[in-house]
């Protein structure tokens, strides 16, 4: 009996170890070089105009968008307006902030006013401070997607008309887009 | 109790008529001393700004501090009364954020909080500046019975918002904007003391954004400035270059360099000289007023009352002096990082303007 429960305790320990081997992390693999991530630079805009005289395509960047994204290269930092865009946690306080901004402003104006027009000001400060909230606890500061602007682009290209929308400057490594210097990526779905 | 300076200030007031044509000339001497001053910083600022940026700094950033320490020394009441709260408001206000402030180089040193942090951290002590601010402003606002201050709620958190879409360039924004608190410091001195020049002095504030504009419409399309040497890479960076790539680094160095000319010339040779601010207890005739050494310690209100503090004050201004002996010292030895050092430390002079601005409103 004694030996049948020694057996038993040893069958129950192997059977544990079963599982508890199978949870012992795997030997870590020698870290293989990772591939260099794109990186987005800059944001801005892009119009894209057929031109029916011209020969060869060209690309045109204006000086101030050619600095911009001289000094994002240079410093590795993002340019102000894509640090505001992209920066969530300080985009929703700086609403919260607007939000109090233009509360206490309609009711430091509700207080101190005496007509009626000096009331209708309050009151429509008042008013964009709730919309404000609204849209910020809803949507924050979101615009329409980028695919909203570039879907029309087909139906211009062919009446020869041009289309603007948003544009991600990404610096992406060697080899990635082909033998090309460069690649346009349009958010377009085919039908 | 706490009215005590104003009365010194109103002291001053001139009532004799055959004063009056020496005030004319004083008042003539005193608009061309102000746009003298105001083109002589504006030539040298636009022609050598780094160099002249190193020498003012060096010559006139410890003195000045001194100079505003005994400005606010003798603004200071003998006993809060009501204005207790305010006062514990601005000390401890000036004290927290200035540890806060120094706190923040430390920390970077110290590699403590990844890089994308750190607009958060400029944010929230910009903002808790921006809140104390505003709570001075309401503080001040319900001692007065006729002026309704509760706007400045609003327009705080209106800043405040403004700080999170862009805490760097809300930043750079102080850095420029606080050499102009010296010329609003003057203005509200000539209210109390020269009111007969205040027109004057206020005509006189109009050439500034002329020379502004000339100066940046002069510099805007010069080269950067060599900033291969590490003290110049500060100075250009301390005048936001780096976060305003476009615009060129001596237009901005020139202009804050300039501004800042403006500042020490307020508070060293301005305030002291042309307002003087109290006369000793035997003195005291309207009809002749007479200058007092700036040293003599009778000169401050809350030294020579009899439930003043004289040692204190004289503590305080000798402690003063010997930083500003350190600080030469300092930039002698090593004049870069005492630069580092100094403009961090000095916020604190920054934020004490504040209050004491307050007070004069």
């Amino acid at each position: 009996m004694k030996q049948f429960f020694s057996l038993g305790a040893l069958c129950l320990l192997l059977a544990l170890a079963i599982p508890a081997y199978g949870d012992i992390a795997k030997p870590k693999e020698k870290p293989s070089p990772s591939p260099e991530l794109p990186k987005f630079v800059l944001h801005t805009r892009l119009v894209v105009v057929p031109d029916n005289k011209a020969w060869e395509a060209k690309l045109q960047i204006s000086q101030s968008s050619l600095q911009e994204l001289r000094a994002a290269l240079g410093n590795g930092n993002e340019s102000t307006a894509q640090s505001i865009t992209r920066s969530s946690t300080r985009t929703i306080i700086a609403g919260v902030f607007m939000f109090l901004s233009l509360s206490f402003a309609g009711v430091w104006l509700a207080r101190s006013v005496q007509t009626r027009g000096q009331k209708a000001v309050a009151a429509l400060l008042f008013g964009m401070a709730v919309i404000g909230a609204t849209a910020m606890i809803t949507q924050a500061n979101a615009g329409p997607p980028g695919s909203y602007y570039w879907k029309k682009l087909p139906q211009n290209l062919t009446k020869g008309a041009p289309t603007s929308g948003g544009l991600d400057i990404e610096i992406v490594p060697d080899g990635d887009i082909g033998s090309s210097g460069m690649q346009l990526v349009l958010p377009i779905k085919p039908n | 109790m706490e009215r005590t300076a104003n009365i010194d200030l109103a002291a001053w007031r001139a009532d004799s008529a055959s004063l009056v044509v020496n005030r004319q000339l004083s008042l003539r001497v005193f608009a061309g001393a102000l746009i003298f001053c105001a083109c002589f910083s504006a030539l040298f600022a636009s022609w050598l700004p780094l160099q002249f940026s190193v020498v003012t700094v060096f010559l006139f950033a410890g003195p000045h501090n001194w100079f505003e320490l005994r400005y606010f020394l003798t603004r200071l009441p003998v006993r809060f009364g009501k204005s207790r709260n305010f006062f514990l408001t601005a000390f401890s206000g000036i004290a927290f954020l200035t540890v806060g402030y120094i706190a923040l180089p430390v920390l970077y040193s110290f590699n403590l909080f990844p890089d994308h942090l750190w607009p958060t951290l400029l944010a929230s002590w910009n903002s808790l500046l921006l809140l104390w601010i505003g709570v001075l402003v309401w503080l001040r606002g319900k001692n007065k019975l006729r002026r309704d201050w509760s706007w400045a709620l609003p327009v705080t958190f209106g800043l405040c918002a403004l700080n999170w879409l862009a805490p760097e360039f809300f930043s750079l924004s102080i850095v420029y904007l606080h050499p102009l608190v010296a010329l609003w410091f003057l203005d509200r001195h000539l209210v109390r003391t020269r009111p007969e020049w205040l027109g004057t002095y206020r005509r006189c504030l109009c050439l500034l954004p002329l020379l502004l504009v000339g100066m940046f419409w002069q510099l805007s399309r010069t080269a950067a400035l060599p900033d291969d040497n590490g003290l110049f890479w500060r100075i250009t960076q301390h005048a936001g270059a780096q976060l305003l790539p476009n615009v060129s680094s001596h237009a901005l160095v020139t202009t804050h360099v300039f501004l800042e000319m403006l500042h020490y010339g307020v508070w060293l040779v301005a305030l002291p000289l042309i307002a003087p601010l109290a006369k000793t207890g035997k003195s005291q005739n309207l009809s002749t007023p007479r200058r007092e050494a700036i040293w003599r310690l009778k000169t401050v209100p809350i030294a020579r009352h009899p439930r003043g503090f004289p040692k204190l004050v004289a503590t305080a201004l000798g402690l003063g002096l010997f930083f500003v002996l350190i600080l030469w010292f300092g930039f002698s030895v090593d004049y870069a990082t005492t630069r580092d050092v100094y403009f961090t430390v000095a916020i604190a002079h920054v934020l004490a303007e504040a209050p004491f601005l307050l007070r004069m409103l």
